[in-house]
């Protein structure tokens, strides 16, 4: 049986085609997101399938995840991120207690028992300093990518204090830091601090260990780093974070889930 | 006349109306159509909620969104209106207990941006008067009572003032200093009592040192001297005793209410009328009398589908506990869109529901369960309590909504959810809904929908 798993993010969509005789990941992909959510989907699931060189008849369920998901009316049913999240990573690192997933728009922290089941949770909901949105925005300001952005932040040597709690106040302040003659090594590994910080603030006292990144900001050389520094314990990037949220939810569409979502 | 109950839109309610109409129904003086409040007074939100479809709901809905009119019927009979600003339940006790006063609650106006849909533009008048969204939306209050478009003027304004939110007292001082005079309590934070001091039970299993609660006896006795001048009748011991009987019966009706519905497998009526109902502990909707009636109502139809096994929300349903009354109600409906439902709450005034001690003085009695307030207390026990309730209501998962700028909420939530987990081991979440919630309701939706996932993958396990 073939099942398939949608995530649609606020920055990008994930989908994973997963055969779940083998428990194997057999196409995985994603694309930008956009406006039109369900035809990026669609395209990116129909190229997939050319990929896997299967039929879309053979796919017996599709579970959309992500904070799109209720765009795609081609998948059979949603599931949230954080059960989707916590399946994903659960399949891939069984032994992982806690996940902290930064994506473009939110960030989460997924308490796990023994198991794989959700223990608790938590989701920032007040701004997008702990977000990858604020790295969006230092990209943007600084015209690089979000790679180079990333590269740039290894180099430095003293990463600079972000204090400003508001993402369109930080970017003044950034300003400011770069006209003060601050290295932008250090400006930007100052962000990636702030952000980490944001998160662990998210976290509270309950990180059991060990922890996994997940999310594509994971992907990003310095932020797992940055998160460790600021939960004071070593912090591990899932196998292939961007795409835990989409194997979640084609875990989740190949079995019936057992909370009928 | 009875259906099987559900949740009606406004549409659906206009349908109903009629039906029950033609089948005889009899309604109080303030009844009638629900689609009324929207067209008279600009009450938008009603086009986004769902109703639970009884006639005691209706009549509860009615009597919840007539408050104005009955505060405007009340001064033109003469009677003297009482504000009792950020008071949960104590003062209008003594002021119902007194002839031709009514209480009401101004801090209630922070209902108004949500069911006006911000359309009368209250908080955007109270940032002009300088209270912005860093503070609750009970800012509303202000432009209201400077411009007296809502409830009437009230003839004395009472304020408790001390160990309540800081943003509160900073939105009454502002009053005060726009010329509203006010009359202030003060109440002392809770405190345990230290060894060699003389304790005091309180309500809800609580304790504080006597020596407090003498404290607050004594500025409830010049509270009950401003009143009876007011009344131009003196508060004495009997009245008050009579008027702490009528609030009990209140309290009683509340506590049947919610045990029944709380207990019961299924939800027999939804989590946004028991929230309106449960308002009502605290100052009455300025009818303490029709307050008895509206309940009795309510309880009857919860109890009669009770027995008939007739729900609003299915025994599959999520039991949530809920902790804090919320900024836009169309979050209570949303819980149960996405698969929740209440099995207990606490709206932040717990001590109005539970019975003030009748075999005490009266003032030392209504001294005592002013202290079990919860936000004079440390949140410890506030927590304790929730968790002694979702014990007793099963609760699989505990939502703690913030409200926005309110200053008792700032770390409030996470002690509440980091004792919860450690008590009992079920996920407590944490979410702030705004007055109208409208852009966030996918993020908010999301929220609630992976709690009750989390909550039943559980159960299911």
């Amino acid at each position: 049986m073939i099942c398939a798993g949608i995530d649609a993010g606020s920055r990008s969509i994930k989908a994973v085609l997963l055969d779940t005789a083998r428990q194997q990941m057999i196409a995985s992909g994603l694309t930008d997101q956009g406006v039109e959510q369900e035809r990026l989907a669609a395209e990116l699931f129909e190229k997939l399938l050319q990929e896997a060189g299967l039929a879309r008849s053979r796919i017996s369920a599709v579970v959309a995840t992500g904070y799109g998901r209720n765009a795609i009316r081609f998948a059979d049913t949603t599931i949230t991120e954080i059960t989707c999240h916590a399946r994903g990573v659960h399949r891939l690192a069984p032994e992982a207690r806690t996940i902290i997933e930064i994506g473009g728009q939110d960030s989460k922290v997924i308490c796990l028992e023994e198991g794989g089941r959700v223990r608790d949770f938590a989701m920032n909901d007040r701004c997008a300093a702990g977000t990858g949105r604020f790295l969006e925005m230092v990209a943007a300001r600084l015209d690089m990518s979000w790679e180079k952005l990333a590269e740039l932040g290894r180099q430095s040597k003293k990463p600079a204090l972000i204090s400003n709690m508001c993402v369109v106040f930080a970017e003044t302040e950034i300003i400011g830091l770069l006209a003060d003659g601050q290295p932008l090594p250090d400006v930007v590994a100052g962000v990636q601090n702030a952000i980490a910080t944001r998160v662990s603030a998210l976290a509270g006292r309950f990180v059991s260990q060990p922890v996994y990144f997940t999310g594509g900001v994971a992907l990003l050389p310095g932020m797992a780093r940055a998160l460790e520094e600021a939960l004071a314990c070593p912090v591990r990037v899932a196998p292939r974070p961007q795409f835990t949220g989409a194997l979640g939810a084609a875990l989740s569409a190949a079995a019936k889930p057992p909370d009928g979502v | 006349m009875n259906s099987a109950p559900r949740q009606l839109n406004l549409d659906q309610w206009d349908d109903r109306y009629e039906q029950l109409r033609r089948d005889g129904l009899r309604e109080p003086a303030y009844g009638g159509p629900l689609r009324r409040h929207v067209v008279r007074e600009k009450d938008f939100r009603l086009q986004q909620l769902r109703f639970d479809n009884s006639p005691a709901a209706l009549r509860l809905w009615n009597f919840l969104l007539t408050e104005n009119q009955r505060l405007h019927q009340a001064r033109a009979a003469g009677h003297k209106i009482v504000g009792t600003m950020k008071d949960l339940g104590t003062v209008p006790v003594m002021a119902y207990a007194l002839p031709g006063l009514r209480a009401f609650y101004p801090d209630g106006a922070w209902w108004t941006p949500c069911l006006m849909e911000c359309s009368d533009r209250l908080l955007q008048k109270a940032e002009r008067m300088g209270l912005d969204a860093s503070f609750c939306p009970a800012r509303a209050m202000l432009p209201a009572l400077v411009d007296g478009g809502h409830f009437p003027r009230p003839d004395l304004l009472i304020c408790s003032s001390g160990a309540v939110c800081d943003d509160f007292s900073a939105i009454a001082q502002r009053l005060e200093h726009l010329g509203h005079s006010i009359l202030w309590w003060e109440i002392p934070r809770r405190r345990r009592p230290a060894a060699g001091e003389t304790a005091c039970a309180l309500p809800g299993l609580l304790a504080a040192p006597q020596i407090q609660v003498d404290c607050v006896r004594t500025e409830l006795q010049r509270v009950g001297r401003a009143l009876g001048e007011l009344a131009g009748r003196t508060l004495d011991d009997d009245s008050l005793a009579a008027g702490i009987r009528a609030a009990n019966q209140v309290r009683r009706r509340l506590d049947s209410l919610r045990r029944t519905v709380y207990s019961a497998p299924a939800a027999p009526l939804p989590a946004l009328e028991m929230l309106v109902a449960e308002m009502l502990a605290i100052h009455f909707c300025s009818d303490r009398e029709e307050t008895i009636a509206v309940l009795d109502d309510l309880l009857a139809e919860v109890q009669s589908r009770a027995r008939r096994s007739q729900f609003v929300i299915g025994a599959e349903a999520a039991r949530i506990f809920w902790v804090n009354p919320v900024a836009d109600l169309r979050a209570m409906n949303l819980l149960e869109e996405l698969g929740g439902r209440l099995c207990g709450s606490d709206f932040m005034f717990s001590h109005a529901l539970d019975l003030i001690p009748e075999n005490l003085p009266p003032l030392e009695a209504l001294a005592r369960s002013a202290m079990a307030d919860p936000m004079v207390g440390p949140t410890d026990d506030r927590a304790a309590r929730i968790v002694r309730e979702c014990q007793a209501g099963r609760a699989e998962a505990v939502a703690v909504s913030r409200i926005p700028g309110a200053s008792h909420c700032a770390r409030e939530g996470e002690i509440i959810r980091e004792i919860v987990r450690r008590e009992i081991g079920i996920p407590a979440i944490e979410i702030e809904i705004p007055p109208v919630c409208d852009a966030m309701l996918p993020s908010l939706a999301s929220r609630l929908r992976a709690m009750v996932e989390t909550a039943r993958s559980r159960r299911a396990r």
